[in-house]
């Protein structure tokens, strides 16, 4: 039986979740289709949720299950979107990265999932190694070494692999954020 | 750049893990990966799971009393 206060929980991680789903599927429909099926699982098994731990990380670890259980069956269709929810969700505006999201997220869609939800989890989601472990259900060192193959594979993907391509050359590496007095005087 | 170690599928799961990455690179990755997130998370949660949770609650009273 879940109480209030898991009630509360669910309702404030669902853009969380949203977000993960839709990372791994592609496809902001299917993403949908997941997190509602993520809710109810997680509310049928509300009592073994244990207080004190991250609701996140069980919640991840569900709709992570049911993820691989039943949508990835339906085969590589559902990866090819190539980043189509990239003009469906997105609120055009301050963009704070040097790529551009749009390219971003087709080279994200062409991870393997293993990358890319590790990718997700640790960079994005604010979850630990730890808890990214727990979750997949291997060692934390398995999770360090996929986040590392995962960003070099992205940066192949991006066509970053050399610092030339983002910006000035390593000397000035240091130097990343640059003031606006510095700005000004370039 | 001479720094960088060739990174290709075959040699993935023997060495590449220990790939690092130049600092500037990783830092790209990061904040894209964190742009992307947190553009999802901004969008608005779709009424169809307020409205699941009530059904289930409701149901939950339901069958409680």
């Amino acid at each position: 039986m879940a109480n209030d206060e898991f009630r509360e929980g669910l309702i404030a991680e669902l853009s969380n979740l949203r977000a993960f789903a839709v990372s791994l599927c592609g496809s902001v429909q299917q993403a949908d289709d997941l997190v509602q099926e993520t809710m109810l699982k997680a509310w049928g098994n509300a009592e073994k949720f244990q207080p004190g731990t991250s609701l996140r990380a069980w919640l991840f670890t569900i709709l992570r299950n049911t993820y691989y259980s039943l949508y990835r069956k339906r085969g590589r269709e559902v990866q090819d979107s190539d980043g189509t929810y990239a003009q469906r969700l997105t609120v055009s505006g301050e963009q704070e990265s040097a790529l551009d999201l749009a390219d971003f997220r087709v080279a994200l869609a062409k991870l393997s999932e293993e990358h890319r939800e590790v990718l997700i989890m640790v960079g994005a989601s604010g979850l630990s190694y730890e808890e990214a472990a727990e979750i997949c259900g291997v060692a934390v060192g398995t999770i360090k070494s996929r986040v590392n193959r995962a960003r070099a594979k992205l940066a192949d993907l991006l066509g970053i692999t050399s610092v030339d391509e983002i910006g000035p050359d390593r000397n000035s590496v240091a130097v990343t954020h640059q003031s606006p007095a510095d700005m000004a005087r370039s | 750049m001479g720094e960088m170690p060739g990174h290709d599928d075959k040699s993935e799961d023997k060495d590449s893990a220990d790939v690092v990455l130049d600092p500037r690179i990783q830092e790209t990755i990061g904040n894209a990966l964190k742009a992307h997130y947190d553009d999802l998370i901004k969008a608005p949660v779709p009424d169809r799971f307020l409205v699941l949770l009530a059904e289930l609650e409701a149901k939950e009273r339901q069958n409680g009393q």
